[in-house]
């Protein structure tokens, strides 16, 4: 019987889809009588959701800086 | 026509409004693999360099990947060379820290103290509350070097694990254990913060 502590360490492969059948099959016995198990599982996927965006975006003076430091490039390679 | 092929379209173009939305939505993700691989004092000077490139080589990019991972690699490669420059190594600290959840389970393997139930309804802005930012940063800058790199470049960027072995010099299954620690400390960090409003 698979123990709780085995299915956080296996949620990553679960949801990359690198279990193998009967892998899965066992975790998705365990996951029918745990429902702790079952927030885990959702609640990580959903934090895997959000992980791609959690730095947010640049603020007006990053961007600014940057652009600077293209145009900067740009008139030293043209000189 | 995908959204990233018309901004690709444009940014070929020369649009410099494109430009700034680029910049926009990557930067921050950028300056964090930078910071994972040379260290934050080093990553502004990196990613500065590495802008001034991805723009002279932006009419040659074919979209063969997204932009975020072609930026990324981009990131890397000038990490690398500030690294030869300076003579300093990619640290290479063994991760020796416990499972960040091994407190949670009793000794049977079973939940002691299970997940709390998060209050938002979708993954949209999980990690977006003010609140949790300055939480997040500091379990970010704590996090041993190769675990943060892992999560930087699969998670953020979009790398591939083959690539990502061969850029931090891992083998497949020290990625994956990197990449899950690194993964369990924000559901830990989020969890509590769902469950007490603090950090």
């Amino acid at each position: 019987m698979l123990k709780c502590r085995e299915v956080v360490h296996q949620a990553d492969a679960l949801l990359a889809g690198e279990l193998s059948r009967r892998e899965r099959f066992v975790l998705q016995m365990h996951l029918i009588i745990c429902r702790h198990c079952r927030r885990y599982i959702r609640q990580f996927e959903w934090l895997l959701r959000a992980i791609p965006r959690m730095h947010g975006s640049a603020s007006e003076a990053e961007i600014s800086s940057v652009l600077k430091a293209v145009e900067n490039a740009e008139k030293s390679t043209f000189k | 026509m995908t959204s990233e092929l018309s901004t690709l379209r444009a940014l070929q173009s020369g649009d410099p409004t494109a430009f700034s939305e680029l910049v926009r939505e990557h930067h921050r993700a950028l300056l964090a693999t930078a910071s994972a691989i040379v260290g934050i004092d080093n990553a502004e000077e990196c990613l500065q360099n590495a802008w001034i490139k991805a723009h002279q080589a932006l009419p040659q990019f074919e979209g063969k990947s997204s932009l975020r991972t072609w930026l990324t690699r981009i990131v890397i490669n000038e990490s690398r060379m500030l690294l030869r420059k300076t003579r300093r190594e990619v640290p290479l600290e063994l991760d020796e820290s416990q499972h960040p959840l091994a407190d949670r389970f009793r000794e049977g393997g079973h939940w002691s103290k299970p997940p709390a139930t998060w209050h938002d309804e979708s993954p949209d802005g999980l990690l977006m509350e003010r609140e949790l930012a300055d939480c997040l940063s500091r379990v970010l800058t704590a996090m041993p070097a190769q675990q943060r790199a892992m999560l930087e470049l699969r998670d953020v960027s979009g790398l591939d694990f083959d690539e990502i072995c061969n850029e931090l010099a891992v083998t497949a299954s020290n990625a994956r254990v990197l990449l899950h620690r690194a993964r369990t400390q924000l559901f830990r960090l989020v969890d509590h913060y769902q469950e007490t409003g603090e950090c």
